[in-house]
């Protein structure tokens, strides 16, 4: 007697199918990638191309250049059953023609991570009241929380940019505060997608940790009470610990959305990634190879974000909470 | 004569139609050990939720200490720092260790900074025998330590009254008794407790007083040894013959 029932710990006890982080090459093409982006955005804003030349990629493109016509060559002399060189050339020549716009996308990649960051950290400030609102509010607040929700989650997010940015005086006061638009900080069509992101986000994440506390038993929340917390503090040291421990692979959900949907700020002339390989594609007519490029580096910054939050979800997993719960 | 502890006087309570207390009225003073049997439904939990206030009475009052504690004006978490409660199913913060549940309430209720809260919560925990489980959380405890870490949480209020609601029965058979061992202990110390619980070894040997409550109302009330060997009325023996039937395997 007095042995518990089960000694595990937090790691083994969920049993969780192997996931991103357990794949080396995954780990190693992403630390790649954020090297490169570091490095470059140091060059570029920092040390003011120091170390290369601003526009000038760090990478050659000689060598995939002449590789490609080798290979063409090669495929060429085979004849019909070259067809697999040629592949391999019309890749080299894909990185060929698709280094010289590494250096600009990766100035759209920090505008789109802003963004995102922004907008998702903004919106969670926002939805946990709103989530909390939701499921333990009275009447009226439940209601507001509710018609929040809804109105954000029912209507097109480009038509909530597009009615901040052009039919809300939002845009104009912006332009006018202090310092917007100079230096490092972002001109007034930036903020007003922030300001949409969060919005928005905040309706989407709401969702997410309202399921969430739903889930957490109602006893916990009677039991803090119990002891003398009020409800508020019962639902800040009790109910929100977990709650939102579950909402963590939901949410993770809101955080890749956000990124992609971050190119819809192109549409108000805000210059991150799908807008800046938009504008090079329509210079270059490269459309094929700067849109897959662009692809690849959201793609990049998805899976990021999913390695991210499965380290965060590791990391504050509690015995007993979480995925044996769902 | 000095106050009763707890006093009950005519207690009403109803969920829409149905009335679930009818006129309860008792008294319990300090260093009284209550135990409250009764059919299922018979509105026990109930009672007991109402001394706390996680429900509130539609007539009659309850006095904690001579006051008066179901005046609307009443602070309800005031209240609740007096009177512990203690629930079958444990209700352990799921995400606290058997530690941070017993501080929890001493940090964020009574304002202990940190490092007296834990000092506080390690005596606690060694009262019931679990100082060697402080950093276990719940989900690695047995049933029976769960609940022991539940009266130590109650416990770390200090409270004046602590209320048990079947402390024992989602337990194991075999973990019963590491639970009851505690409470007699408690028992012996001179807390005054009020507990609704079938387990009769703890009922004969601790109680000062049986109250059996049959829907909605206390039927009968008086000493272990007159309510058990020699019960008044017709109702309080067939319930207790039907205990003993359905325990006899135990
Ligand atoms: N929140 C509630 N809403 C509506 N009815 C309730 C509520 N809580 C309890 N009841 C009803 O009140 C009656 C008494 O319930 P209570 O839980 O107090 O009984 P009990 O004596 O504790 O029973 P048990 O031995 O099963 O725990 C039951 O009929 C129950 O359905
Ligand atoms: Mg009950």
């Amino acid at each position: 007697m007095g042995t518990p029932e089960s000694t595990t710990t937090g790691r083994t006890i969920r049993a969780r199918a192997a996931g991103l982080t357990d794949q080396p090459l995954t780990l190693l093409t992403v630390g790649a990638f954020w090297t490169w982006l570091v490095v470059r955005w140091t060059n570029d804003f920092l040390l003011d191309g120091a170390l290369i030349e601003r526009n000038t990629s760090f990478f050659p493109t000689a060598p995939f250049e002449s590789a490609a016509s080798t290979l063409g060559g090669l495929a060429a002399s085979l004849g019909p059953v070259g067809f697999p060189v040629g592949w391999v050339a019309g890749f080299f020549e894909f990185l060929a023609a698709s280094i010289p716009y590494l250096p600009p996308l990766a100035t759209g990649v920090w505008a789109t991570i802003l963004l995102t960051l922004l907008g998702i950290a903004l919106g969670f400030v926002i939805a946990v009241p709103l989530s909390v609102a939701r499921v333990y509010g009275g009447g009226a607040t439940r209601s507001v929380a509710l018609g929040y929700t809804e109105l954000f989650r029912g209507t097109p997010l480009l038509a909530q940019l597009f009615v901040l940015y052009f039919a809300t005086p939002l845009t104009t006061i912006i332009r006018e505060l202090p310092t917007v638009g100079t230096g490092f900080i972002p001109a007034q069509a930036f903020w007003v997608a922030v300001i949409a992101f969060t919005l928005n986000s905040a309706a989407y994440q709401s969702e997410y940790i309202r399921s969430a506390l739903n889930s957490v038993p109602e006893g916990q929340l009677t039991a803090a009470r119990s002891i003398g917390l009020s409800k508020v503090d019962g639902i800040r040291h009790v109910v929100l610990p977990q709650g939102l421990r579950y909402a963590i692979p939901g949410w993770s959900n809101e955080l890749v959305y956000l990124i992609k949907y971050s190119s819809l700020a192109s549409f108000i002339t805000v210059r991150e990634l799908f807008q800046r390989t938009d504008s090079i594609a329509s210079e270059t007519y490269r459309y094929t190879e700067l849109f897959v490029l662009a692809g690849l580096l959201y793609l990049a910054l998805v899976i990021s974000a999913s390695l991210l939050m499965e380290y965060v979800e590791d990391r504050v997993a509690i015995p007993g909470l979480g995925t044996t719960g769902r | 004569m000095s106050d009763p502890l707890l006093e009950l006087d005519d207690v009403y309570k109803s969920y829409g139609e149905e009335q679930v207390l009818s006129g309860v009225s008792f008294e319990m003073d300090a260093g009284d050990v209550d135990v409250v049997i009764g059919p299922s439904g018979s509105g026990k939990s109930t009672m007991l939720r109402c001394v706390n206030r996680l429900t509130e009475i539609n007539g009659g009052a309850i006095y904690l200490n001579g006051e008066c504690v179901t005046d609307a004006d009443t602070d309800v978490n005031e209240l609740r720092k007096q009177v512990g409660m203690v629930f079958q199913d444990f209700n352990l913060f799921a995400h606290l260790t058997a530690l941070g549940n017993v501080t929890l309430g001493l940090r964020k209720v009574r304002g202990i900074d940190k490092a007296a809260a834990q000092e506080q919560g390690y005596e606690h925990l060694e009262q019931v025998g679990l100082l060697d489980q402080a950093d276990s959380y719940p989900a690695e405890l047995s049933g029976g330590q769960k609940q022991r870490v539940g009266i130590a949480r109650a416990l770390a209020m200090d409270p004046k009254l602590l209320l048990f609601d079947e402390p024992t029965s989602a337990l194991d058979p075999e973990l019963v008794g590491e639970v009851v061992e505690v409470m007699r202990d408690l028992a012996a110390e001179g807390i005054t407790m009020l507990v609704v619980s079938h387990e009769m070894g703890f009922a004969r040997s601790a109680a000062s007083d049986i109250i059996f409550l049959d829907d909605g109302e206390i039927v009968e009330h008086g000493p272990p040894e007159q309510l058990f060997e020699n019960p008044q009325a017709a109702r309080t023996g067939e319930f207790l013959s039907r205990l003993e039937t359905t325990h006899e395997g135990e």
